[in-house]
């Protein structure tokens, strides 16, 4: 069967001039020392993975690993400069919720703006637009400016107009602790409904229960590489051991890349993780 | 278990489309992106009123405050004689608001959009392009007190060449989505591009018959010499004479200066699309 998501040999680079040179002056000084440090970085190397339809996987991993980056690529935010990416379907990331937000403008007129950079047909999130406002259960604020809003209520908002729309391939990074508990548990419980509608997950999380919960495949990713892959729990164990280290001030020792771990693809023993006996 | 510390990597070679095909790609995009502009454009205007007790009215009092400004400046002080001298600056100050101000609002528009260029994939040149748009609404509101200064003032100047007004505006709405477009990029690797344009747009104001006339610069360097050719490639010459010729002189355009803006226009167009979408895939990378 043809995978949900196929990532093969994924590397994302940043150029390191580029981002840090943004004026003309620092542009002709770069220039004139072409040659000196590190022109640029690797945030994503020889990740591979392949995400068959109907499954979930979890990305782990400290922060700086390349969780997001990998996240964007996946979005077609950011393009690959190394290997190849397939999505088969309707992608829709949540990303950093409420990130089109236009402050000036109601949560009404947002809705639609935001429906539109995601490219969603007018007639389609007119018709969703009663739906997303009841779930962000914004009262009489639905129609002043987003500037009014509390920061809860900015995240309910995105929240609603994100998971409104259902996906063949749904991204979700770090949304699952918003707002107060009542939507708390109100968003964890449409987000199970998505992950059990769509093709295929790719969460993005810190939380260690969503990973060994709700899904069937985790990642562990350092320093831009995969380091372990497989069955979530065991890949966990892997990454909290190491946090462990990494919290009491050591510094564990760098796991080799696993540059194809082909985790899901004619595996018999795809259950163990590659590293579980470390 | 296949874990390799070396891998194979196949080189990775996007496959960037032909000229030919980014263009007829960006068009396709754009136009299903067609109702993103409109809010964008939308939302730019209802924002620009909102917050002010005269509202929207500013977009008619601002160009007639610097017209204000302009004639007592230049037939009070330095009593410069010409007749209907209000009505002279103002059919260049008008087009030039539109400018100046699309362009000006074009070079901050990716950078400021950075937060939603790293969450969302979307076709970022509509975001130039709805600048341009918008622009075009600043002019509309400002011809509200240009036909009302005609209709008060200077009826006898009314005459039909006046309806030809939207073909001058079409020329120049080419070129000012051109080089919006061409900015707005630059910008993202260029931060300096701001600061350049606020100076390169009032120098370039002053060196455009805004106020005074064309005619005064090539008799001053010579009828027909080689120091008026150059000085009649400013686009804004052809403009602000075709302008002036419809409103103010009862006049057909300088066909001939228009028709070679218009070509200049389309071909910068092209460049700037071609430029931008090239650069397009590096935006998230570098805000």
């Amino acid at each position: 069967m043809q995978p949900a998501i196929d990532v093969r040999t994924l590397g994302v680079r940043y150029n390191l001039r580029l981002t840090r040179k943004n004026t003309v002056r620092e542009a002709f000084k770069g220039m004139a020392r072409r040659r000196r440090g590190p022109s640029h970085f690797w945030a994503l190397r020889d990740v591979s993975f392949r995400v068959p339809p109907g499954e979930s996987l979890a990305v782990i991993g400290p922060n700086g690993a390349g969780k997001s980056t990998l996240l964007q690529v996946l979005a077609g935010i950011l393009q690959p400069d190394e290997g190849a990416i397939d999505v088969n379907g309707r992608i829709s990331s949540l990303l950093t919720l409420g990130a089109g937000f236009d402050p000036e403008l109601s949560g009404r007129d947002n809705i639609l703006l935001a429906g539109a950079f995601m490219g969603i047909e007018h007639r389609d999130m007119l018709a969703r637009m009663d739906g997303i406002i009841e779930f962000a259960d914004l009262g009489q604020f639905i129609d002043a400016a987003i500037k009014t809003y509390s920061s809860g209520m900015n995240a309910r908002l995105g929240f609603s107009i994100a998971t409104a729309v259902e996906p063949d391939v749904l991204l979700l990074d770090e949304v699952l602790g918003t707002g107060d508990a009542t939507f708390r548990a109100k968003s964890q419980a449409r987000v199970l409904e998505l992950m059990q509608a769509a093709r295929a997950i790719v969460l993005v999380t810190h939380d260690m229960n969503w990973a060994t919960e709700f899904c069937n495949h985790a990642l562990l990713l350092e320093q831009g590489n995969v380091v372990a892959a497989g069955d979530p729990a065991a890949v966990v164990a892997i990454h909290e051991e190491r946090s462990e280290q990494r919290r009491a001030g050591l510094t564990p020792d760098r796991l080799p890349p696993i540059t194809d771990t082909g985790i899901l693809e004619a595996e018999p023993n795809a259950a163990t993780p590659a590293r579980a006996g470390r | 278990m296949a874990h390799t510390t070396q891998a194979v990597r196949p080189a990775y070679r996007p496959v960037r489309p032909g000229p030919l095909e980014t263009l007829t790609g960006t068009a396709r995009e754009v136009w299903s992106r067609r109702r993103l502009i409109t809010y964008l454009v939308r939302a730019d205007l209802k924002k620009r009123g909102a917050d002010t007790v005269l509202g929207n009215l500013w977009w008619v009092i601002d160009p007639l405050l610097t017209m204000l400004v302009y004639v007592v400046l230049i037939s009070i002080i330095l009593r410069v004689e010409r007749e209907a001298y209000p009505l002279f600056i103002f059919t260049a100050i008008l087009p030039w608001k539109w400018f100046s101000s699309s362009i000006a609002d074009a070079v901050t528009c990716i950078t400021t959009r950075d937060r939603i260029i790293k969450q969302v994939n979307f076709p970022k040149i509509v975001l130039p392009m709805a600048v341009s748009v918008g622009g075009v609404a600043n002019f509309v509101f400002g011809l509200v007190p240009l036909f009302g200064m005609l209709v008060l003032f200077y009826p006898t100047r009314i005459t039909a060449w006046i309806l030809l007004l939207p073909v001058v505006a079409l020329v120049q709405f080419l070129l000012t989505i051109g080089i919006a477009v061409l900015a707005s990029a630059l910008t993202v690797f260029f931060r300096d591009i701001g600061n350049v344009a606020t100076h390169a747009l009032r120098i370039w104001f002053y060196l455009s018959p805004a106020l005074y006339g064309a005619e005064q610069v090539t008799q001053a360097v010579g009828e027909g010499s080689i120091l008026s050719t150059i000085y009649r490639l400013n686009p804004f010459v052809a403009l602000f004479e075709s302008y002036r010729n419809l409103i103010y002189a009862g006049a057909p355009p300088v066909w001939d200066l228009l028709a070679l803006v218009l070509v200049e226009s389309v071909i910068l167009l092209v460049v700037a699309v071609l430029v931008f979408r090239r650069m397009e895939p590096s935006f998230a990378k570098v805000i």
